[in-house]
């Protein structure tokens, strides 16, 4: 059998990347196309998967009603690009260069970077087993690295962006600054290091693990019963992280697939329950300015935080 | 990969211990197969070459590219770039027979008498050379940037390995192991064969076969096959060589006595390595699809097999010498 998004990418290199590197004379990324093209396309097939599931489900159980919805444009802007265009092609470029490098320079210093099954040999062979774990520490590390963006100041002047909006929908997931972005970038490329990483290798999993994250995020009252909650985070669970009086410090609910990392670490929150998002200290530019404008909202947003009269909470 | 593979194999000192094989009576004669390196998935296919299916999937850790046979035809090592691990299969039956940490080996070739083993880590730009036998380094050689194919003299003297990004073939003295040479070859060259005293070298970001000198790396001659040169592919018989044209989605059949271009196929979805089949039929895997090609150059036809995800290295276990592929066999004749 065939994928076909794997079909649609191996179009799209022959037809359009191919002879456009051949054109530069870049042939040398022509396998960074490749896996790039792959990226784009079973990022498109996230996207659509995640609205034929997460439209309805907005429609057919709200928790807001808007009058406009022209904050959810921008969102869509950012899912776009971040699944589909800009980002994964400076990830696959730009940032696969830093870690070679850093990976190059280790190798010659006669250090390896294991992978996880290399750790654990048992994992090895057992691809599907090994994929379960990693989503699993991945996830834990993500918990981290949120809460960390809500404790340290500046990171949290770069994070509000992704909390500033009010009108929070399956599109917000991918709200964040790109200075945020590229933080969490460094993040998982550390973890890499020390672990591995696997790659595309599961896209069908990966898709399962983004649209769960997505629809976490979705204007939908839409819980998973107490057992459920406990095992997967449910949009319930997310909107109370999202919640007006939980932006900034003292947050709840920083987990993004797995609710144990908060329920270990003493910060979950199974009875909250939030219906209004957003962090009502923001500019207003961070709410509903266009994407430039939010990004430079963002900075600026950061460099006042090293005044200590910035609102915290 | 298909470079100069005929020559490790024909290595009569290299085979002389293929006689003893464990147990060999008690298994039963295997099919030929075909074993493909699936490098967006993973994993490598086995494939009965009779009816042309894949068997199953033996799974390695992340980005399995190129193989190398071991000089006793007993091992295929499998290079795991991103995984950082070479691969060990049995090359009669693809059953997997263990792993060891290796820094990026993307490319990798064992040397015609079997004494070196050449790793080229195309992201890491560096050459490694390794005693074959005990598997230790005994040097890195920097490689700016992206060595990528392997081609050896048929003495072992030289090691020549194509820079992608820097648009050059490095020469590397494997008595002193010490680069001699680095001359520019044509725009971001990949594939690279040892032919008839010469190199061939694939530009794959122009359209056309380098011969270069292997003493000193001038080119002597630029023969043009099709948009996107990628990999050169001498057939058994001595008679064609085989360029496949990564843009242009063609392969070229060049006359292997005058170089001169003799046929062209038309071959989409990336054409990449090319195993020769003893049916005169070419194995090509195909990197942008899921499917190994099977051409025959006879007629043109093309017979799909599906595989893993863009897959890249593929090696035929008919290249195995009999004694290796029949138990039977074995037990009679010690040497070939
Ligand atoms: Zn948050
Ligand atoms: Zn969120």
């Amino acid at each position: 059998m065939t994928d076909p998004a794997l079909a649609v990418a191996g179009w799209l290199q022959q037809a359009l990347l191919l002879p456009l590197l051949y054109r530069l004379g870049a042939m040398q990324w022509e396998d960074l196309s490749f896996g790039w093209a792959l990226f784009a396309v079973y990022g498109l097939v996230q996207v659509a998967a995640t609205f034929a599931v997460c439209m309805p489900l907005e429609h057919w159980r709200p928790v807001e009603r808007w009058p406009d919805r022209r904050a959810v444009a921008t969102d869509m802007l950012y899912t776009l690009v971040s699944r589909v265009g800009i980002l994964p092609l400076v990830t696959f470029v730009g940032f696969y260069q830093v870690q070679v490098a850093f990976t190059g320079y280790l190798a010659d210093h006669g250090w390896v970077p294991p992978t996880l099954e290399l750790l654990v040999p048992p994992l090895l062979g057992h691809p599907v087993a090994a994929f379960v774990v990693y989503a699993v520490l991945l996830d834990g590390a993500e918990y981290w690295r949120h809460l960390l963006s809500h404790r340290v100041r500046w990171w949290w002047a770069l994070h509000s962006l992704h909390h500033a909006q009010r009108q929070m929908t399956f599109w917000s997931d991918d709200r964040n600054h790109l200075l945020d972005d590229l933080i969490a970038a460094l993040w998982f490329g550390a973890i890499a290091l020390l672990i591995g990483v696997p790659p595309l290798q599961f896209p069908m999993l990966v898709l399962v693990l983004r649209f769960l994250e997505s629809l976490s995020h979705a204007n939908a009252r839409v819980s998973f019963g107490w057992l459920g909650e406990r095992l997967l985070i449910s949009p319930r669970f997310h909107r109370a992280h999202h919640g007006v009086w939980a932006a900034g410090r003292r947050s709840c609910n920083y987990g993004a697939i797995l609710p144990w990392w908060d329920m270990i670490f003493g910060t979950a929150d199974f009875a909250a329950s939030a219906v209004h998002t957003g962090d009502p200290s923001a500019p207003e530019a961070l709410v509903s300015g266009g994407y430039w404008a939010q990004q430079a909202g963002g900075l600026r947003r950061m460099a006042g935080s090293r005044r200590p009269a910035v609102t915290q909470r | 990969m298909d470079l100069s593979r005929r020559a490790v194999l024909t290595s009569g000192a290299a085979l002389a211990a293929a006689g003893a094989l464990p147990a060999a009576a008690a298994v039963a004669p295997v099919a030929e197969i075909a074993l493909v390196m699936n490098s967006a998935d993973a994993s490598v296919s086995v494939i009965d070459m009779a009816t042309r299916r894949e068997i199953r999937r033996e799974p390695v850790l992340r980005e399995p590219h190129h193989w190398t046979l071991s000089p006793d035809g007993r091992t295929l090592l499998v290079g795991d770039a991103a995984g950082n691990a070479l691969f060990s299969f049995d090359p009669a039956t693809g059953a997997p027979l263990g792993h060891q940490v290796c820094a990026d080996p993307y490319q990798l070739w064992i040397s015609p008498r079997g004494s070196v083993l050449v790793v080229a880590a195309l992201r890491l730009d560096h050459i490694d050379i390794y005693d074959a036998a005990g598997r230790t380094l005994k040097k890195r050689i920097a490689a700016r940037s992206m060595p990528s194919h392997i081609a050896f003299s048929p003495d072992e003297a030289m090691v020549f390995v194509t820079l992608q990004r820097s648009g050059a073939v490095m020469a590397i003295d494997l008595a002193r192991l010490a680069p001699v040479w680095t001359q520019p070859s044509g725009p971001t060259p990949a594939g690279i064969v040892w032919h008839d005293g010469r190199l061939l070298v694939a530009c794959m970001g122009s359209d056309h076969v380098a011969e270069m000198d292997p003493a000193d790396g001038r080119v002597l001659r630029r023969i043009v096959t099709g948009k996107g040169t990628h990999i050169i592919a001498p057939a058994p018989d001595g008679d064609t060589i085989y360029v496949g044209n990564r843009v242009g989605g063609t392969l070229t059949a060049l006359d292997a006595a005058t170089l001169k271009p003799r046929q062209s196929f038309t071959l989409s979805g990336g054409p990449d390595c090319i195993a020769f089949a003893p049916d005169g039929k070419l194995w090509i895997t195909r990197r942008f699809t899921t499917t190994v090609a099977v051409l025959d150059p006879a007629s043109g036809s093309v017979e799909p097999i599906t595989v893993g995800r863009s897959p890249h290295g593929i090696f035929l276990s008919s290249v195995l010498p009999a004694a290796r592929r029949d138990p039977a066999a074995a037990l009679g004749t010690a040497s070939v």
